[in-house]
């Protein structure tokens, strides 16, 4: 039984050699379990509801100490084990061949018939083979992207900011001031041959909605403000969130903005505590640094013109701005539950584009503004 | 075979005149209905053929041949056996003369007990044909061969044809061939074939074959090569008997008895104490019992007297009498007719010792369940329903079947206890046999059982008990098809994982090798969940409800 370490995971993309060793221990343990008569097996953190801590000292979310066994001589997991063993060993082949695909491309490849007796593929849907990758990131202490595996690209990068990128035998520099309207589209791994050559910002901006960033892009503002202007385009990816993560830790100060809105919240304590489904990861891609600048229900005292260009909440906004009220590690912030008990009284919410209303630069000064006010809430 | 051991055989043969009583009742007598007349035929040749040669030790081996004459309406029955035969001087009573069977005197516990036996179908071929029967008998070192008939009015045999010849090689045995007429064959439920087939299901030291009509030979090889001992011969319990019995009794009584030595010389337990118990009560002050002259000659006692007698019969305390007559057919004996015939998936068969009705005579039920193979009844449309088989002394009762006791008994056995959802559609056999010399009948047909409580109560708790053997079973059926789906769910990926985790490891471990390891750990896995390390809840409640059964024995 493998036993998940507790180590330190580096920050960086691990070394191939590291991560087939990883996968060759576990397959040798099974093999060993196997020569002693018992059902092979591997141990993974569970990952349920239940094992989701809040880390106040780090300020994200974290797996705790409940660890489940795997095991394959059991009806209801045999045939997920063997599944997560063909994904191990498929992994190591991408390594050790250097090639990289997508979940989807790792899904194309093993979804085959199981033999023609049986009525049976290794994998039918990928909604299948997508939580078992997950559970080897668990298990081996290790990030997807470690295995080769590249999540969706998604997310926009613009500032100043100077990357190399080492890909397929060629080197590039990206220069974040360059990348014309439509910015550089940030990669699902940014660890992988992926390190900042020159960062030359005051701060990073961080936009929910993709039509709210072309506006500052147009605007200039990155340049006129000296920042580095991400948008996820909604929730944000792995790799935009990695990329956050690594900004922070270069001391920049990370400044969220999004709707006032369910959803908006939600982008928001993703990228600043993780998010329970990745709740392994959130040592690697949670920024406990964030600061959410708005759009607030505040904003409505300070903006009058915000007060007519609020919409209904949705129902979905209610339940979840409740729920919020009961994470822990939102309700030790009495701002946060200030602005949730209005929301929920008032029953209203505001959206970013709302901020175009009086003219279409306002977003900028709005930021100006409460930035130099120091308007945020944590 | 011994020629005075067959003398000592056909001894006891007597005479009795019902020739004329029979020719007006056959019905009375099995001879009712086309299809039941040829089933009795076949039953009345084939008991006494069993009968004859298990008297003299004889694995018994018969053939029963029937030939159609006219398309239900007239078929040549013939029947052989390997039996001591009958010598000349006995032949005429054993097949021309009413009530002169080897039976009716003797109580010993044997299968006919009609006393009419072979001459009654004698009888039945000559008032519907016409025909006498055609006998070739071999015994000791002669071989005859003759016809017999039965003269009506003098209740006499009439033998013609006669040929006496050597027979150098001591060949035994005893052919019957006979023309009847109002039969008809088919193979219904109450068929000859039918009629054949549990035959060798209670007797499984018997060879028995049918030819039908049809040209169709179906064969019973014996499974056992035990002859049953011989049955014991007792005199009659004086609780055992009817009316009718003890007027037969009384009136064959030819030696200068009165009653008072006749009741103690020809029944069991009756004490010249107990003839005074008797004439006390039937001095004539009890209210409701005629008085009787116990100096009276049997000879001339009235049915109105017997009836009387019957009645003190219950009124004075009796030692029950001697169980050892009873011979049950034994579970082994059952056990293996029942696997070679039916070859059924499960068989429960009960040993019980023998219980008492009617206050004193002893019987004995033994039970038997066969389920799945060839168990069950096939219809036309060759759907399977329950089978009820009903013995007593181990003959097949094959009529009256709705009012019998043990088809009631069955019936009455609340089956989804036992986890058969639905009894009338299970592939499942209920064989009964109920073992006494005095076997309570409902009527003279002698094809049913009936209702006595303790009989029924004991038939039904016999029933049950192999009953709950077959849930027991069943619910391991049920445990092992879990066991083995558990199994095939895991045992199907090992391929896959073996492959994968070969090359994961990257040690060089064969596949093949470690699908073979991993397959016998499956194996082990599964297999120790039925040796009951996993059985707790299941084997729980099986406890439960077999405690559950048990009371309800009690109370019953």
């Amino acid at each position: 039984m493998i036993k998940k370490t507790k180590e330190t995971q580096k920050n960086s993309r691990q070394d191939s050699e590291v991560v087939i060793n990883k996968l060759e221990n576990m397959g040798g343990h099974m093999l060993k379990e196997i020569d002693e008569e018992v059902s092979p097996s591997f141990e993974a953190p569970l990952r349920s509801k239940s094992n989701v801590l809040f880390d106040e000292k780090i300020g994200c979310l974290h797996l705790g100490e409940k660890n489940e066994t795997r095991s394959f001589i059991n009806v209801g997991q045999a045939r997920k084990f063997m599944q997560t063993v063909a994904i191990a060993n498929k992994c190591k082949k991408f390594l050790k061949e250097d090639a990289h695909t997508s979940i989807r491309g790792l899904f194309y490849q093993l979804k085959f018939s199981l033999g023609e007796n049986l009525d049976e593929e290794l994998f039918s849907e990928q909604s299948e083979s997508n939580p078992l990758i997950e559970d080897l990131e668990v298990s081996l202490g290790i990030k997807r992207e470690d295995l080769n595996l590249n999540t969706d690209r998604k997310g926009v990068v613009a500032g100043p900011l100077v990357l190399r990128d080492r890909f397929g035998g060629d080197e590039t520099l990206i220069d974040g001031t360059k990348q014309g309207r439509s910015g550089w589209m940030i990669p699902s791994d940014v660890d992988n041959g992926m390190t900042i050559e020159e960062l030359d910002a005051e701060f990073v901006l961080v936009v929910e909605k993709d039509a709210m960033w072309q506006r500052l892009n147009e605007d200039k503002f990155w340049r006129k403000e000296n920042c580095v202007l991400i948008t996820p385009k909604g929730q944000a990816s792995r790799g935009c969130r990695r990329l956050i993560s690594k900004l922070a830790q270069k001391k920049l100060p990370i400044i969220v903005f999004t709707d006032c809105d369910a959803w908006g919240w939600y982008i928001y304590w993703t990228i600043k505590t993780g998010s329970m489904n990745l709740a392994y990861l959130a040592n690697d891609i949670a920024t406990p640094s964030a600061k959410f600048i708005g759009v607030t229900m505040r904003d409505i005292k300070d903006y009058e013109f915000l007060g007519n260009l609020t919409i209904k909440a949705k129902e979905v906004d209610l339940k979840r701005a409740e729920e919020m009220l009961n994470y822990e590690w939102i309700k030790r912030h009495p701002e946060w539950v200030d602005e949730l008990k209005v929301v929920l009284k008032t029953k209203k919410k505001l959206e970013q584009d709302a901020l175009q209303g009086p003219s279409l630069s306002f977003v900028g000064k709005y930021i100006k503004e409460k930035m130099e006010a120091n308007r945020y809430l944590p | 075979m011994a020629k005075s051991n067959t003398d000592k055989i056909f001894s006891n043969f007597k005479e009795h005149s019902v020739a004329e009583f029979f020719k007006k009742n056959k019905q009375m007598l099995g001879f009712s209905g086309k299809v039941r007349s040829l089933t009795t035929i076949v039953h009345e040749y084939v008991t006494n053929s069993i009968d004859a040669c298990e008297e003299a030790g004889t694995l018994p081996e018969i053939e029963v041949k029937i030939h159609e004459i006219t398309k239900n309406e007239r078929y040549k029955v013939s029947v052989k056996d390997n039996g001591p035969g009958i010598p000349k001087k006995h032949l005429g009573k054993a097949l021309g003369q009413m009530l002169a069977g080897t039976k009716f005197h003797r109580y010993a516990q044997q299968r006919g007990q009609q006393g009419i036996g072979a001459a009654g179908c004698t009888m039945y071929a000559q008032i519907t044909t016409g025909k006498p029967v055609y006998v070739v008998s071999e015994y000791a070192d002669k071989k005859l061969t003759c016809n017999v008939a039965v003269d009506i009015k003098t209740n006499s045999p009439t033998i013609t044809d006669e040929v006496e010849e050597d027979n150098p090689q001591g060949a035994h045995g005893l052919y019957v061939e006979g023309e009847f007429g109002e039969v008809n064959y088919e193979r219904s439920a109450q068929s000859p074939y039918e009629y054949i087939k549990r035959i060798a299901l209670a007797n499984p030291h018997v060879t028995i074959s049918l030819l039908e009509p049809t040209g169709e030979l179906t064969t019973y090889p014996r499974s056992s090569e035990i002859v049953p001992k011989k049955p014991k011969e007792v005199l009659p319990h004086p609780l055992g008997l009817g009316v009718s019995d003890i007027v037969d009794l009384a009136h064959r009584e030819t030696d200068k008895y009165n009653m008072s030595s006749f009741l103690q010389e020809r029944f069991q337990r009756v004490s010249s104490a107990k003839v005074d118990e008797l004439a006390q009560v039937m001095s004539g002050k009890t209210e409701g019992i005629i008085y009787l002259d116990f100096k009276k000659k049997p000879s001339e006692l009235s049915w109105e007297e017997a009836e009387g007698l019957i009645k003190a019969f219950s009124m004075v305390k009796w030692i029950a009498p001697a169980s050892d007559c009873i011979h049950p057919i034994g579970a082994e004996q059952i056990q293996t007719s029942l696997a070679h015939i039916l070859a059924p998936e499960f068989i429960a068969v009960t040993e019980r010792p023998p219980k008492i009705y009617k206050g004193g005579v002893p019987f004995l039920v033994e039970a038997a369940i066969a389920w799945g193979g060839q168990a069950g009844r096939r219809l036309s449309n060759n759907q399977v329903t329950s089978d009820i088989i009903r013995y007593a002394n181990a003959a097949p009762l094959l009529f009256d079947i709705s009012g019998c006791a043990i088809t009631q008994a069955a019936k009455d056995v609340d089956w989804k206890r036992y986890k058969l959802k639905n009894f009338e559609e299970e592939a499942i056999t209920v064989f009964v046999n109920l073992a006494s010399v005095h076997i309570p009948y409902t009527s003279a047909g002698k094809q049913a059982i009936s209702q006595e409580d303790e009989v029924y109560q004991e038939i039904k708790n016999a029933i049950m008990e192999a009953a709950r053997r077959l849930q027991l079973h069943l619910a391991g059926i049920n445990k092992e098809r879990d066991r083995a789906q558990r199994r095939n769910a895991v045992i199907k990926y090992v391929p896959q994982l073996s492959h994968d985790l070969s090359e994961l490891a990257g040690k060089n471990t064969k596949p093949e090798e470690l699908a073979k390891k991993l397959t016998l750990l499956i194996e082990t896995k599964y297999m120790t969940h039925i040796l009951g390390d996993e059985s707790g809840e299941e084997g729980l409640e099986e406890n439960g409800k077999e405690a559950e059964d048990a009371d309800d024995e009690k109370e019953e």
